[in-house]
C-alpha cells in the first residue's frame, strides 16, 4: 500500500512538472520559427548545394556582388549587392565591379574585400569546390586592382554575367578566411554577410541564424530564426497551426491552398518561378526512335486538363521547353494541341495501329507520380499503355540517369537564362550515360549549335533569336513535351511581413532580410 | 551468472555478423547514389563520379564490406556520408529520445495492459472482457500515424495542452516530459494492446489450475488469489511477450518520431536509408541488433527474479 502511495506521488509530481513547463517564458526577442521540407540540411556550402532545403537558407546568409530585387527573379531587376557599382567595356568582355567599403563577415572574419570576392568567383570556378563550375568556364581572370575594386576578364561573351555574379548558387561570396580556416566543417558552418548569420547546426533537426547586426542595409528586426527540417506535410502544418511555426513549406495542391486561405491568421504565398515539368522522351529506345510515335505522345497529353486537375493557383501551362520569365523562352513554338485522333493516326503510321506500351520509372514523390498517372490516363486514350514501376525517390534519380526509362517525367527550375535549362537538358554534352551528362534524358542534339554559339554570343538580339530557333527545333523533333509549371506555395502567419511583395524567387522559399518583420 | 552473460554476448557476434552482412548487401541492391544527394540533380556525370571515389564508393564491394566489418569490430562505425560527422556520435545524440519513448511506451503499456488482462481473465465472457478485448483488438489494428494525429488533433490543436513536434531540450526535464506524453500514449497504445491480449491468455491459463482452485476453496481473499498466487505464475510469458515487443517497439516508434518530428534510432534509420547513407545506415542497425540482443539477455535473466525455478537453473 505504502509502496502505491509512492507511485501515485511520483505519478502527481510528474504531472506538476509538466503543468509547469506549459507556462513558457515570454521572450523578448522576435524569433521566426520555419518548418521546411526534407529530414535534414544537406550541404550548407552555397556553391556546392542545389538542394532546396538548402538554397532556401542561402540568400538569408550570404550576399552576391548583384542581387535580385527582392521578391523578384527578374534579370531586367538586378541591383548592387556587395558592389555599389559597375561597368563593362563595350565588347562586353571585362567587367569591372565597385565594392562596398566595410562590409563585415559573420563571426568576426573581418572585413569583405576584393580579395574574398576574388577567392569566392575562384571556388565558384572549380569543379573540386562547386557544382556550379560550367557556368564560370568562361571567365579567363578575376583580379583586383585595389583593396575594393574587383575586375572579371571573360574569354568569349556569355549569357549574363551580371546573373553569374548575382545572389545564386556561385555568385554567393564567402569568406575566404573561414572556408580556409574550416575547411570541411564549412559545410555545416557558413560565413557570409548577409542579414542573418548562422548560429548553430543539429543534424536532422534544425539550423539557428541569428540576426546580423551589423548587416550593411541595417540590422534585421527578426532577432533568430530557427529553421527546421520537417519532412511530413501533415505535422508540418498541425504545428503551423498550433502556433509553434510561422512560415511553413506548404503542399502544392490546390485543396491545401484554399484550404489554408479560409483561415484568416495565415497567409499563402504562391511563389513562381516554377518548376517546369517535362515529359522527356527517350529517342534512343524502342518505339521512341520513331518521331511520328514522340509526335503521337505529344498530341495525345492534355495539357489543360492536367493544369485543372493540378490546379489554376499553383500550376500554369507550359508555352515551351523553357520556363516562362526565363531571359530567352519563347512562346512562338510549336507546342502540339491535344488531338487523340492526331495521336492515333500517327501511331498507325508509324507501324503501330494496336498501340504501343512503354516502361516509365516514376518516383514515388506525388509531385511527379501523380501529374504522371494523369498523363497515364490521358495516353491510353490514344493507345499508349504505360507500365509505371513506382520507384523510391533515390532509385528514380539513378534508375533515369542509367537509360533505364522510355519516358522521364522531370521536373526543374534552373537559373532563369535559357542557356542553363537548355544546355542541361538538350545539348548532346548532357546526354545520360555520358561521362559529361547532366539530365538531357531525351538524347536530344538537334540544337546543339543554337544552345552554343547563342551562350558566346554578344549581341542580345541575336541571342534571343539563336534561344528561340533552339526552342523551335527541339519542339519540332519532338524530344519532350512540355507540361506544366508547378509554383511553389508557403504559408505564414498573417502578421509576418515580408517588407516587400513576395513575388519570385530562385532560392525555393521566401526572401528573409532586414525589412522582414512581426506586425 | 557473469559466465552466462558473457556466453550470451558472446552469441550476438555472428548475429552481429549476420545482421552487418545483410544490410551491407541490401542497401547496395536497392538504386540510389549518396553523391546525387549531396550534390542534386544539377551535378554533372563528372562531379559525381568524383564525389563517389572521395566517398570511397568507388573501390570494390567486397573492399568496402571488409572494411566496414573490420571497423565495426574495431568500434569505429565510420562517418556519415551526408554530415561527415561520427556515426556513433550521430547515434549518440538522438539515444536519448529514443530510450525515452521507449520506456516511456513500456511502461505505459504495463500499467495498463497487465491490470486490463488480469481484468478480461478474472471477468472472462462478461461485457467488460468483451470491451476490453474490443479496444485492445482496436489499438493492434489502428496504424500508429493515424492515431498520432488524432492525438495531436486532440491534445494540441483543440486544447492546446502539448506539442506538435516533440523536440525537447533534453536538460529541461520539465519540456522532456511534456514532450513525451503523446508520443509515449501512441506507443504505449499498442504495447497496451499486446500486454492485455497476453496477460489475459496466460492469466486464463493459471486461474483454471488447481492450485487457483485450492487457494479458492481455502478461503484466500480474492485480490490475493488473483495477485499473488495467479498472476505471479502468469508472468513469464508476460515477460517474454514485453521483451519481444521491446524490440517491436523500436521498430515502431518510426512512425511516431515522424509524425511527432521526434528525433531517435527509427527517423534515423529512415533518413540514412532516403538518403543512401550507407555508414549511418549499418553504424545504427549493428546498434539496433545490439539492443535487441541485450534486450533478449535481459528478458531472460528477468526470468530468474520472476520465477526462483529459472533461477535455479
Amino acid at each position: 500500500m505504502r509502496q502505491r502511495k509512492g507511485l501515485f506521488c511520483i505519478f502527481l509530481a510528474a504531472i506538476v512538472v509538466c503543468g509547469l513547463s506549459f507556462s513558457s517564458p515570454v521572450f523578448a526577442e522576435s524569433v521566426l520559427k520555419i518548418g521546411t521540407l526534407s529530414n535534414d540540411a544537406n550541404q550548407l556550402d552555397p556553391h556546392i548545394s542545389t538542394k532546396s532545403q538548402d538554397k532556401i537558407l542561402f540568400p538569408w546568409i550570404f550576399n552576391g556582388l548583384v542581387r535580385f530585387k527582392p521578391g523578384t527573379a527578374d534579370l531586367k531587376q538586378i541591383e548592387g549587392d556587395l558592389a555599389k557599382s559597375w561597368e563593362s567595356s563595350k565588347d562586353g568582355l571585362t567587367w569591372t565591379f565597385k565594392l562596398r567599403k566595410g562590409v563585415q563577415f559573420h563571426g568576426g572574419y573581418g572585413e569583405c574585400t576584393a580579395e574574398d570576392v576574388i577567392f569566392s568567383l575562384n571556388r565558384a570556378s572549380n569543379k573540386e569546390t562547386s557544382t556550379a563550375y560550367k557556368g564560370y568556364g568562361d571567365f579567363a581572370s578575376v583580379t583586383a586592382p585595389d583593396k575594393y575594386t574587383v575586375k572579371i576578364v571573360l574569354a568569349k561573351p556569355i549569357p549574363s554575367l551580371l546573373g553569374m555574379v548575382t545572389n545564386y548558387h556561385g555568385g554567393y561570396i564567402v569568406s575566404k578566411k573561414a572556408v580556409e580556416k574550416l575547411g570541411d566543417n564549412f559545410k555545416t558552418n557558413p560565413i557570409g554577410t548577409g542579414p542573418f548569420a548562422f548560429s548553430e547546426y543539429q543534424s536532422k533537426r534544425q539550423v539557428t541564424l541569428v540576426a546580423n547586426k551589423d548587416y550593411f542595409r541595417g540590422a534585421p528586426k527578426i532577432d533568430k530564426i530557427i529553421y527546421r527540417y520537417l519532412p511530413d506535410e501533415a505535422s508540418r502544418e498541425l504545428a503551423f497551426k498550433n502556433g509553434e511555426l510561422d512560415l511553413i513549406y506548404g503542399t502544392r495542391e490546390q485543396r491545401w491552398v484554399e484550404r489554408m486561405r479560409k483561415d484568416k491568421g495565415t497567409k499563402v504565398d504562391i511563389i513562381g518561378l516554377g518548376e517546369l515539368r517535362t515529359l522527356h522522351m527517350n529517342a534512343s529506345r524502342g518505339p521512341l526512335k520513331d518521331i511520328r510515335v514522340r509526335r503521337a505522345i505529344a498530341y495525345a497529353v492534355n495539357r489543360d486538363e492536367m493544369v485543372a486537375f493540378v490546379g489554376q493557383d499553383v500550376a500554369q501551362r507550359s508555352v515551351s521547353v523553357v520556363p516562362r520569365g526565363y531571359l530567352g523562352y519563347s512562346s512562338d513554338v510549336p507546342l502540339y494541341k491535344h488531338d487523340v485522333a492526331k495521336a492515333k493516326a500517327l501511331l498507325k503510321e508509324a507501324g503501330y495501329p494496336k498501340g504501343i506500351t512503354l516502361k516509365v520509372i516514376i518516383t514515388k514523390v506525388a509531385s511527379l507520380r501523380v501529374p504522371m498517372e494523369v498523363l497515364q490516363a490521358q495516353l491510353r486514350k490514344a493507345g499508349i499503355n504505360l507500365d509505371l514501376e513506382v520507384v523510391e525517390h533515390s532509385a528514380f534519380h539513378k534508375l533515369i540517369r542509367q537509360d533505364a526509362s522510355d519516358l522521364v517525367l522531370y521536373g526543374a527550375a534552373r537559373f532563369p537564362v535559357a542557356d542553363s535549362y537548355l544546355t542541361q537538358f538538350y545539348l548532346s554534352d548532357s546526354i545520360v550515360g555520358t561521362p559529361t551528362a547532366i539530365t538531357n534524358f531525351s538524347h536530344c542534339d538537334v540544337a546543339d549549335n543554337e544552345i552554343n554559339t547563342a551562350r558566346s554570343e554578344a549581341d542580345p538580339a541575336k541571342q534571343l533569336a539563336l534561344w528561340k530557333i533552339a526552342q523551335q527545333k527541339i519542339l519540332k523533333q519532338s524530344c519532350t513535351v512540355p507540361i506544366f509549371e508547378q509554383l511553389i506555395v508557403w504559408a505564414r502567419k498573417a502578421n509576418l511581413d515580408y517588407g516587400f511583395k513576395m513575388e519570385n524567387s530562385l532560392s525555393n522559399g521566401p526572401i528573409i532580410n532586414e525589412m522582414t518583420s512581426f506586425k | 551468472m557473469l559466465k552466462y552473460v558473457l556466453k550470451r554476448l558472446g552469441m550476438a557476434i555472428p548475429i552481429l555478423i549476420a545482421v552487418l552482412t545483410l544490410v551491407f548487401i541490401i542497401i547496395r541492391i536497392v538504386p540510389g547514389d549518396p553523391a546525387m544527394v549531396v550534390l542534386g540533380d544539377q551535378a554533372s556525370a563528372e562531379a559525381l563520379a568524383a564525389l563517389r571515389t572521395k566517398m570511397g564508393l568507388d573501390v570494390s564491394m567486397l573492399e568496402q564490406y571488409f572494411t566496414f566489418l573490420f571497423g565495426t569490430f574495431r568500434g569505429d562505425l565510420g562517418t556519415s556520408l551526408l554530415s561527415g560527422r561520427p556515426v556513433l556520435g550521430e547515434v549518440m545524440t538522438v539515444l536519448p529520445y529514443t530510450i525515452d519513448l521507449t520506456i516511456a511506451g513500456v511502461v505505459i503499456g504495463i500499467v495498463f495492459g497487465v491490470p486490463l488482462g488480469v481484468l478480461t481473465a478474472v471477468y472472462r465472457n462478461s461485457v467488460t472482457d468483451y470491451i476490453i478485448r474490443v479496444f485492445s483488438l482496436f489499438g493492434l489494428s489502428f496504424p500508429a500515424f493515424y492515431s498520432a494525429i488524432l492525438l495531436i488533433l486532440i491534445f494540441s490543436i483543440q486544447f492546446s495542452w502539448f506539442p506538435v513536434i516533440s523536440d525537447p531540450d533534453l536538460s529541461n526535464y520539465g519540456q522532456r516530459l511534456r514532450h513525451l506524453v503523446l508520443p509515449a500514449v501512441n506507443l504505449g497504445l499498442i504495447m497496451v494492446a499486446y500486454i492485455t491480449r497476453s496477460t489475459r491468455s496466460s492469466m486464463l491459463e493459471v486461474l483454471r489450475e488447481d492450485y487457483v482452485r485450492t487457494a479458492k476453496a481455502k478461503g484466500v481473499p480474492r485480490l490475493v488469489v488473483i495477485t499473488r498466487h495467479a498472476l505471479k505464475n502468469a508472468l513469464i510469458p508476460i515477460v517474454t511477450v514485453i521483451g519481444l515487443y521491446l524490440g517491436v517497439l523500436i521498430g515502431n516508434s518510426v512512425l511516431t518520431e515522424i509524425v511527432f518530428n521526434r528525433p531517435g534510432l527509427g527517423k534515423l534509420i529512415l533518413d540514412a536509408l532516403s538518403e543512401r547513407d550507407y555508414p549511418l545506415l549499418q553504424g545504427v542497425m549493428v546498434i539496433y541488433a545490439f539492443i535487441i540482443v541485450v534486450v533478449n539477455l535481459i528478458t531472460d535473466l528477468t526470468y530468474g527474479f520472476v520465477d526462483p525455478r529459472v533461477k535455479n537453473q
